[in-house]
C-alpha cells in the first residue's frame, strides 16, 4: 500500500498506518498551538472514520499539554466547526476528516480565529514550526482541559435561519445522498425543524465502509443519487461529500449538472440580490462565470488553483463587495457564511435559487449556455516543465496571458490553462471553448505537452 | 548530580510532564504497548493527578494507531485496574500514575493481561520494540474504538476483597476509622468502602480527588500529620493513610502513632495466615519481623529482589498466600489479586481487630521487636563496586546475598545495600534486635560509603 503522506501549506493527508501516523497528529497539534498567539480555547471536530477517534485522541493530548483549553464538537463538519469558531472567541480548530478521499485517507486543516483556513503565510509558518519541533508544551499546574459542546450544529442551523427563507422551499422535493457522512447530522435537524422535504440516502455514519466514494463528481451522482430522483420525482439531487464542504447535483429526471456549474448557478443566485459584487474563482474555472457576471454588473477575479489562494484574495476585500467565491469542483463559500467552504449553505442557496425563478433544475440549465470544456493530466519530468511553458508562451504570442499558475490563456471563444499540480507530479491541461468544440484545441496542447514527457 | 526528570527504562515511562515527559513520548510508548500486546482490548485508567486526562488521550492515540481496542475505566485505582484486567479478558493496561512520585511527575504502569506487572522478561522486550520504534500502525480498516466503563470495575475489586471477610462481624463492631485519601484515586471508593460496606464511623480528610495532593504523596509518618492529628482527635480506632494510586497504604493506631510499615505488613501477614495456609514472600529488605511471624504459623518466607513485580513473580511462582513489600507499606493477597491493594490490608486489619476484640497498638505490641535504620548516599558512576568490596571486607563474617544489590546477614542483626533503579544513590538499610547494634550497624556502614 503506498504510503501518500502529503504535508503542505493545505494541511496534513496520508493513507493512516503507513502514511498519516499518530505522531503527526501529535506534533501537528503542539505546533499549531505555537503558531496561534491568543489564548482562547481551540475547537476540535471529526468525520466517522475509525482513525478520526485515533487522531482526535492526539490532538487532545498535545493541546492540552500546550496549556490550552479544547472544545470537542465531536462528529461535525468542517463548516459546522468553522462556523462555531466564527460565533464564539475560540483562537482556531482543527478539523479531523478527508472529505472526499476514501475510508483509509484522513487529514487535518487548520483553521484561524475568524474559522477560515489558514492564509498562506500562517500556514507555512505552522509547517516551520512543525519541522523544527520546537513545541511549548506546559508544567502540571498549567495542562488544559477538556470540554464539550453538543449544541454547535443547533447554532449552526440558527445562522442558516437568518439568511435563508425556509418557507419559501415548502413543497420542493428533495433528495440528498450524504455518502455516509456529516451532512445527515445537519439535514437530520433542519428538516425536524422546517417543513422542507429531503430524502436522504447513505445517511447512516460509516467509519469505515462508506456507501460510495464520498467524492463530488458526475460519475458518484450518477452511481446511486440520479436513480433514486429519478424513481420518486424529486426536484434536484444534492450529493455531499464526507463533511458536506462541497456538492454535485443532478436535475429531477436525474440528468447529472456538470460539477462547473455549481458556481455558475450560485453566482447567478448572488448577483441577482446583490448586482456589481465581485466573483473569486481560480485561473481553471469555467469562463461562464464571466458571462453571469457581466449580465449583473458584476466582476470576476481570477486567482491560481487551490484554496489557500482563493482565501487569501478574500482577505483582500471587504465581503460586501464579493457575491461568492469557489472552484469548479462544487466547492462555493457566500459572504453569508463569512466565506467558508459549505456544501448544506449551496444546497440552500440553489433550492432558494429555483424557487426565486420559479422554474426547474432542468429549464434553468437550458436557459444557459453550453461550453465545451476538456481536462487532461500528464505525467511530466519537473525539470523540463520551463521549457514547456516557454514553448506555449510561443505559440501563443500576443493573446491574453496569465502567468500567475503555469500558463492560461485567453483566445477568441476560448481559452486553456496549462499547470503544474499542487499535489502530484503531473501537469494538468484543461481547455474550454465557448462555441464548437475544444477536441482540437486540447490535443493540440497536449501534444505539445507530451513531447516533453 | 543529575537531576532524573525523565526515566524511560524497564519500569516504563516516568518523568515530570511538560519538558520531559511529553504526549509525543507517552503515545509513542502506548504504540509500541499495542504492538506488544496484540490487538484485543487494552484498559486505560489513571489517578487523580492534573495531568492525567492529557496523558490518557495521548495513550489512547498510540493505542488505537496500534490497533487495539480501548476500555476507558476512568479515575480508579492501580490493584481496581489489575483486578478487572484479569476479569476481562483484556489484552493488557495501562496505568496513568507516578504513584508515590510528587505531582509534577507522570508515569505509565504496564500491566499484561493477567493484570500483573509486567515481568522483567516481558518489559526487556517492551523496551527493544519501543527503540526499535518499527511497531504496527492500523490502518482505518483494522481500526478498533474506544468504550467506556467507569462503574463496573470498583465493584469487581470490592467484591473479591469482601470474600475473604467477615463483613457482619466487621460492621457490628462499629469502627471508627480516620482516613487520609491524599485526594488520590481511591477517594470516593474508600469512603464509599470503609462507611457503607464494612459501616465504620468515618473521619475521612482529603478525599476530593478534583484536588491537588494536600500532602507528599508517598504515604509514610512524615507525610501522614494530619492523619495522626485526625485519630486522636476522634479517638478513632484506627487510621488509614492511602497513596494517589491506591495501592500502598499507612497505619495509625489508636493513640496516635503511625506503625512501621514492616509491623504493618506482619500484623496483615498473620492476619491472612490466621485463616488460611501459605506461604510467603517478601522482599529482601523487609523486616525479619516477618520471619517470626510465619515461623509461629509453621510457614516458610522466600526473599526477593526488592520491587512490586519481583514480589508478585515469586508469589506467582512458589503460590504463596501472602507477601509484600515492609519498606512501602504494600500487602499482597493472592486471595484478592497478585497486586499490593490498600482496600484487602484495610479489610485484613480490621476483620482480625474485630475477631480477636484487639486494639492496633496491642496487635503492634505482640510483635517481635526489631530495630531498624535507613539512609541512602550518592555514589559517582564506576564507584559502586568498589563500595561493595568495602563493605565486604568490613564484615568478614557476614554471609552473603546478591540477588538484589548486596544483603549481609550476620548474626544479629544484617545490612542492605542496593543502587536505586531511577537514581544514582545506594539505599541503606540496617536491622538488629538490638538497638545499638542496630545503630553502629548503620553509623559504620554510612561512614565507609560516604567515603
Amino acid at each position: 500500500m503506498p504510503s501518500s503522506l502529503r504535508i503542505s501549506t493545505v494541511g496534513v493527508r496520508g493513507i493512516v498506518g503507513p502514511g498519516l501516523k499518530a505522531h503527526h497528529a501529535l506534533e501537528f497539534a503542539a505546533a499549531f498551538s505555537v503558531l496561534l498567539n491568543r489564548r482562547e480555547p481551540i475547537m476540535i471536530a471529526r468525520d466517522p472514520r475509525a482513525s478520526s477517534v485515533m487522531l482526535r485522541e492526539g490532538i487532545v493530548a498535545s493541546l492540552l499539554a500546550s496549556g490550552r483549553d479544547v472544545v470537542d464538537l465531536g462528529l461535525a463538519s468542517t463548516p459546522v466547526l468553522q462556523h462555531a469558531i466564527q460565533s464564539t472567541n475560540a483562537a482556531g480548530g482543527i478539523s479531523i476528516g478527508a472529505s472526499h478521499n476514501n475510508a483509509e485517507w484522513n487529514a487535518l486543516k487548520f483553521l484561524g480565529s475568524n474559522g477560515t483556513y489558514l492564509s498562506s503565510g500562517e500556514a507555512s509558518e505552522l509547517l516551520d514550526i512543525y519541522h523544527l519541533r520546537k513545541f511549548d508544551f506546559r508544567d502540571w499546574t498549567q495542562v488544559g482541559r477538556l470540554h464539550f459542546d453538543d449544541e454547535a450544529i443547533e447554532r449552526y442551523i440558527n445562522d442558516l435561519e437568518n439568511v435563508f427563507d425556509f418557507e419559501m422551499l415548502r413543497g420542493l422535493k428533495l433528495v440528498a445522498d450524504c455518502s455516509s457522512g456529516l451532512s445527515s447530522l445537519i439535514l437530520k435537524r433542519l428538516k425536524e425543524r422546517h417543513p422542507i422535504d429531503i430524502t436522504m440516502i447513505n445517511a447512516t455514519l460509516e467509519p469505515k465502509a462508506f456507501a460510495h466514494t464520498p467524492n463530488t463528481n458526475a460519475r458518484t451522482v450518477g452511481l446511486q443519487l440520479a436513480p433514486v430522483v429519478q424513481a420518486i420525482g424529486g426536484d434536484m439531487g444534492v450529493l455531499f461529500d464526507m463533511d458536506s464542504d462541497r456538492i454535485a447535483v443532478c436535475c429531477g429526471d436525474g440528468e447529472v449538472v456538470s460539477e462547473e456549474m455549481i458556481l455558475p448557478l450560485l453566482a447567478e443566485y448572488q448577483l441577482m440580490r446583490q448586482p456589481g459584487r465581485m466573483i473569486i474563482t481560480n485561473l481553471s474555472t469555467t469562463s461562464m462565470v464571466e458571462d453571469v457576471a457581466s449580465r449583473y454588473g458584476g466582476t470576476v477575479l481570477r486567482v491560481p488553483v487551490g484554496r489557500q489562494h482563493a482565501m487569501d484574495a478574500l482577505a483582500m476585500y471587504p465581503a460586501e463587495r464579493i457575491a461568492v467565491a469557489g472552484e469548479g469542483t462544487g466547492a462555493v463559500m457566500l459572504p453569508e457564511f463569512r466565506f467558508v467552504y459549505d456544501g448544506i449553505a449551496s444546497l440552500l442557496a440553489l433550492a432558494s435559487h429555483l424557487r426565486q425563478r420559479g422554474t426547474s433544475l432542468k429549464k434553468l440549465l437550458a436557459g444557459m449556455p453550453s461550453y465545451d470544456m476538456r481536462k487532461a493530466e500528464v505525467s511530466l519530468d519537473a525539470k523540463r516543465i520551463p521549457e514547456l511553458m516557454t514553448e506555449l508562451e510561443d505559440q501563443w504570442a500576443g493573446a491574453k496571458m496569465d502567468t500567475q499558475d503555469g500558463l492560461r490563456v485567453d483566445i477568441d471563444n476560448g481559452w486553456f490553462h496549462v499547470r503544474v499540480s499542487n499535489t502530484e507530479p503531473v501537469v494538468r491541461v484543461i481547455a474550454e471553448m465557448r462555441e464548437g468544440s475544444a477536441e482540437g484545441l486540447m490535443s493540440k496542447l497536449l501534444d505539445m505537452v507530451r513531447s516533453y514527457a | 548530580m543529575r537531576e532524573h526528570k525523565l526515566k524511560v527504562g524497564v519500569s516504563g515511562v516516568r518523568g515530570v510532564v511538560g519538558e520531559y515527559l511529553t504526549p509525543l513520548l507517552a503515545a509513542d510508548f502506548a504504540q509500541a504497548f499495542g504492538a506488544y500486546v496484540g490487538r484485543g482490548r487494552v484498559v486505560l485508567g489513571r489517578d487523580t493527578r492534573f495531568t492525567g486526562p492529557m496523558i490518557e488521550h495521548a495513550v489512547a492515540c498510540g493505542l488505537l494507531a496500534a490497533g487495539c481496542e480501548v476500555v476507558r475505566v476512568g479515575v480508579q485505582t492501580t490493584p481496581t485496574m489489575q483486578i478487572y484486567i484479569a476479569e476481562t479478558g483484556a489484552v493488557g493496561g495501562i496505568g496513568i500514575t507516578a504513584s508515590h512520585n510528587p505531582a509534577e511527575y507522570n508515569a505509565l504502569k504496564l500491566f499484561n493481561g493477567e493484570g500483573l506487572f509486567f515481568n522483567h522478561y516481558e518489559r526487556t522486550e517492551l523496551l527493544d520494540l519501543f527503540h526499535q520504534s518499527d511497531f504496527n500502525a492500523a490502518t482505518n480498516e483494522e481500526m478498533l474504538g474506544v468504550t467506556v466503563d467507569e462503574t463496573t470495575p470498583w465493584k469487581r475489586h470490592i467484591n473479591r476483597v469482601l470474600k475473604h471477610v467477615d463483613v457482619e462481624r466487621i460492621r457490628q463492631r462499629r469502627f471508627r476509622v480516620a482516613l487520609d485519601g491524599v485526594n488520590g484515586a481511591g477517594s470516593e471508593l474508600s469512603v464509599w468502602f470503609l462507611e457503607e460496606v464494612l459501616g465504620c464511623d468515618l473521619h475521612a480528610i482529603h478525599v476530593d480527588p478534583s484536588k491537588s495532593f494536600p500532602r507528599e504523596a508517598e504515604p509514610k509518618p512524615e507525610s501522614l500529620g494530619d492523619l495522626m492529628v485526625l485519630v486522636r482527635a476522634h479517638e478513632c480506632d484506627i487510621g488509614f493513610g492511602q497513596d494517589p494510586d491506591g495501592d500502598r497504604l499507612a497505619v495509625c493506631d489508636e493513640l496516635g502513632v503511625m506503625l512501621d510499615n514492616n509491623d504493618m505488613l506482619a500484623i496483615a501477614i498473620e492476619s491472612a495466615l490466621i485463616k488460611a495456609p501459605g506461604d510467603v514472600a517478601v522482599n529482601l529488605t523487609t523486616s525479619n519481623v516477618v520471619e517470626e511471624v510465619a515461623a509461629k504459623h509453621g510457614r516458610r518466607v522466600y526473599r526477593t529482589a526488592v520491587g512490586e513485580a519481583n514480589v508478585v513473580d515469586r508469589m506467582r511462582a512458589v503460590k504463596a498466600l501472602i507477601g509484600g513489600e515492609g519498606s512501602s507499606g504494600g500487602v499482597i493477597f493472592s486471595g484478592t489479586h497478585l497486586c499490593r491493594d490498600s482496600y484487602t490490608a484495610m479489610a485484613l486489619l480490621l476483620d482480625r481487630m474485630a475477631s480477636e476484640k484487639i486494639k492496633l497498638s496491642d496487635l503492634d505490641r505482640a510483635l517481635p521487636r526489631f530495630f531498624r535504620r535507613s539512609g541512602k548516599v550518592q555514589f559517582a558512576h564506576g564507584k559502586l563496586g568498589g563500595l561493595m568490596l568495602g563493605m565486604e571486607k568490613l564484615y568478614p563474617e557476614a554471609q552473603l546475598e546478591r540477588t538484589d544489590g548486596l544483603k549481609l546477614l550476620l548474626e544479629d542483626g544484617w545490612v542492605h545495600l542496593r543502587a536505586s533503579n531511577t537514581e544514582p544513590i545506594l539505599r541503606v538499610a540496617v536491622e538488629s534486635r538490638v538497638e545499638s547494634r542496630a545503630d553502629q550497624l548503620f553509623s559504620d556502614a554510612m561512614t565507609l560509603l560516604r567515603g
